[in-house]
């Protein structure tokens, strides 16, 4: 397998103006502030977080709807970070998005068929027959009937329209397609219909998915790796395997024990961690690490002075995380959840900054 | 005496396109304390149903008939004077999006407040006084400077949990939450959901939780019941229904569901889209989908009966009593292979 997307370091702050006229920049929102991942050629790879946590300002910087304010994104060994929209053209035929709204991402003037065409319109493939043959191949692959080339979006149901949106992110044979929440306006019954449909996809065109999603059963089924993320950095990644049977950050942990679970004897004798209050604005976020003000293992004189960075699990091939005091143990117990009042006597896992 | 009991309610819309049957003979029960769980798909009539129980229909376009008892008293038919009495303040209701619920013009402070000063002779000053209160109950930071403020002030956590302080604000002895949390993350989810059952046992209400996740469902519910093309397909005591449940439809929803505990490559998938409520199929609505159809299905409606566990176990499906046993039974048995290569 050969690195399909490596990203470093990837920065994007909004600025915060005030004024009308002279739009003084009073601050920063710094949304996704220092990621680096790599996907590999035929992966998937799923990121996690709760709203605000900088996921979608993340895939919008690699697609380069958003201009990154630093960093280095690299695409099939090319540095694409500062590209100007001519040489960034030809890199759009190979990265394509799913985005998560299909009632708000299809024009609902156009008819379907000129709207999976587009991109084949864009880049001037083909004539108008072939296109509109490729076209009606690509309604028949996501499971559409190719006679619907000339319907509306408003006909049809939130997941054909969601198909339709795949379809067209196809439809020019990308390498890279990154998938912004496709699931989750979607009912359940539906819901397992795209997801389906989405991994037969990567088998029969091998696809590299970027898969975002707040629902971690769904992440889990589609993804090869994990990434979570938590006020635009990521805490923990890893292979689907580690990460899911010992997660280490304690967010990834409170997050995990948040999702219900459809058994009534199971889900109720488990231990839940609830995490309290909101995430913080990015406008402000806290010292050191960010998730500390909200963190059951938090200690005080550590977590809100030195900021801990990504560092290997102990004992795995492919696991990092960012904490002091990660989790020694998984599912957790009583006292792994509860907050700390001193520094505990053993060594913790992970080595600092300093 | 069950608190609410509803009796073979058909709620029908009249529509330029024809008739919609959004709700076809719904019958159940609902005691004192108790939650009762409400899943199915979108267009399964089960927001339609507690809208009905509710009164919220615009009357000229809507036939209603049958029967909801509240308390022994039957408040279907009910005038708009007398239902406002037993409206936001015996039965209270949560929506599903909460932006749109508030209103962004007033402070939350304001909308607390009327609601308490429409059903209670207060003063203004009094009704002030409960809505920081409740909000302090709802777990509301500094609710006595946050009661100022207005919604958009809120971030969408918190402003579920207004609007759950406000459907609670007189005390109601029933609660309808209709998809109070799919709009929201999963940790603000475990907070809205633990709060709920807190202020279920505080206040001793009785809910209704309607939504199409089986998780929250399998979470809260004492009782569950599904529901289909406007019908329940299946109800049941919530153990009972995980353990063993008896009809295709339910089958299709607890193996669609991507689970953290399985790994198995490929979910299993109800085919189709569920039934137009303008031209329901004949039969069983969910015939065209179902796997293990046969010609019975496509001619005759099955009843909700009961099967072996009992009578609280009903259900509709012509499927025998055998053939069901093994269909489950093979499924459990994947399920439990997934399961197993998982740990």
């Amino acid at each position: 397998m050969s690195e399909l997307l490596v990203v470093e370091d990837l920065q994007k702050y909004f600025p915060v103006t005030r004024g009308l006229i002279f739009q003084k920049a009073v601050g920063q929102v710094k949304a996704v502030d220092g990621v680096n991942f790599t996907v590999e050629q035929g992966e998937t790879l799923g990121v996690v977080g709760e709203s605000g946590c900088g996921k979608s300002t993340m895939a919008r910087c690699i697609a380069r709807l958003l201009e990154p304010t630093g960093g280095k994104i690299t695409f099939e060994g090319r540095d694409i970070t500062h590209l100007n929209r001519a040489e960034m053209r030809p890199v759009r035929r190979d990265m394509m998005m799913v985005f998560q709204d299909p009632y708000a991402s299809l024009n609902a003037r156009k008819r379907v068929g000129s709207i999976v065409g587009e991109p084949l319109e864009v880049h001037g493939i083909g004539s108008e027959q072939d296109r509109k043959r490729r076209v009606q191949e690509l309604l028949e692959i996501v499971g559409l009937n190719p006679e619907h080339y000339n319907r509306f979006p408003h006909e049809f149901s939130g997941g054909q329209r969601q198909r339709i949106g795949i379809a067209r992110a196809l439809v020019i044979n990308p390498k890279l397609v990154i998938c912004d929440e496709p699931v989750s306006a979607l009912d359940v019954s539906v819901q397992a219909q795209i997801l389906n449909l989405l991994k037969d996809l990567q088998k029969d065109f091998d696809l590299t998915y970027i898969f975002i999603a707040h629902d971690l059963n769904v992440v889990r089924h589609v993804s090869d790796r994990v990434m979570v993320m938590y006020l635009g950095k990521p805490v923990e990644t890893g292979s689907k395997q580690e990460l899911y049977a010992a997660p280490k950050h304690p967010y990834s942990g409170a997050l995990l024990s948040a999702v219900p679970i459809a058994d009534p004897t199971l889900g109720r004798a488990r231990r839940q961690v609830v995490l309290t209050g909101d995430v913080p604005s990015p406008l402000n976020p806290p010292a050191a690490c960010r998730f500390h003000p909200r963190c059951p293992r938090f200690v005080d004189g550590k977590c809100n002075v030195d900021e801990p960075v990504l560092t290997p699990a102990p004992g795995a091939t492919d696991h990092e995380f960012a904490c002091h005091f990660p989790l020694e143990r998984w599912p957790m117990d009583e006292d792994d959840f509860s907050r700390r009042e001193s520094e505990p006597q053993s060594q913790p896992l992970a080595s600092t900054t300093d | 005496m069950a608190l609410l009991e509803v009796t073979d309610l058909h709620t029908r819309f009249r529509t330029d396109d024809g008739i919609v049957k959004a709700v076809s003979g719904v019958s159940f029960t609902l005691d004192r304390g108790k939650t009762l769980g409400v899943v199915g798909e979108s267009g399964s009539g089960k927001s339609v149903t507690f809208l009905t129980v509710m009164g919220l229909h615009d009357m000229r376009h809507t036939e209603i008939t049958g029967s909801v008892r509240f308390d022994g008293q039957e408040i279907l038919g009910l005038s708009t004077s007398q239902f406002r009495k037993i409206r936001g303040r015996r039965i209270g209701m949560i929506f599903q999006d909460p932006m749109t619920s508030l209103n962004p013009v007033k402070t939350i402070g304001w909308q607390l407040e009327e609601a308490v000063l429409l059903h209670n002779d207060v003063t203004r000053a009094e009704a002030r006084k409960r809505a920081i209160q409740i909000l302090q109950e709802v777990e509301i930071p500094r609710a006595d400077t946050r009661v100022d403020d207005y919604p958009h002030q809120f971030s969408g956590g918190m402003r579920q949990r207004v609007m759950i302080a406000m459907a609670l604000i007189n005390e109601p002895e029933v609660l309808i939450a209709d998809e109070p949390t799919t709009a929201l993350d999963v940790t603000t989810q475990a907070q809205i959901l633990r709060l709920m059952t807190k202020l279920q046992e505080e206040k001793e209400m009785a809910i209704i939780m309607i939504t199409h996740d089986l998780g929250v469902v399998a979470e809260l519910a004492d009782d569950v019941q599904v529901m289909y093309g406007g019908r329940i397909v299946e109800q049941s005591e919530v153990h009972d229904l995980f353990e063993k449940p008896e009809m295709p439809y339910t089958w299709g929803l607890l193996g669609s569901l991507p689970r953290l505990e399985t790994t198995s490559d490929r979910l299993e998938q109800i085919p189709g889209q569920p039934p137009s409520l303008l031209h329901p199929p004949k039969g069983c609505a969910f015939n065209p989908r179902c796997p293990y159809v046969f010609d019975r299905c496509r001619e005759e409606l099955p009843e909700l009966r009961a099967g072996a566990i009992g009578e609280n176990h009903r259900f509709r499906c012509h499927l025998s009593d055998e053939d069901r046993a093994r269909i489950w039974e093979e499924k459990k048995a994947a399920f439990d292979a997934a399961e197993g290569s998982a740990a």
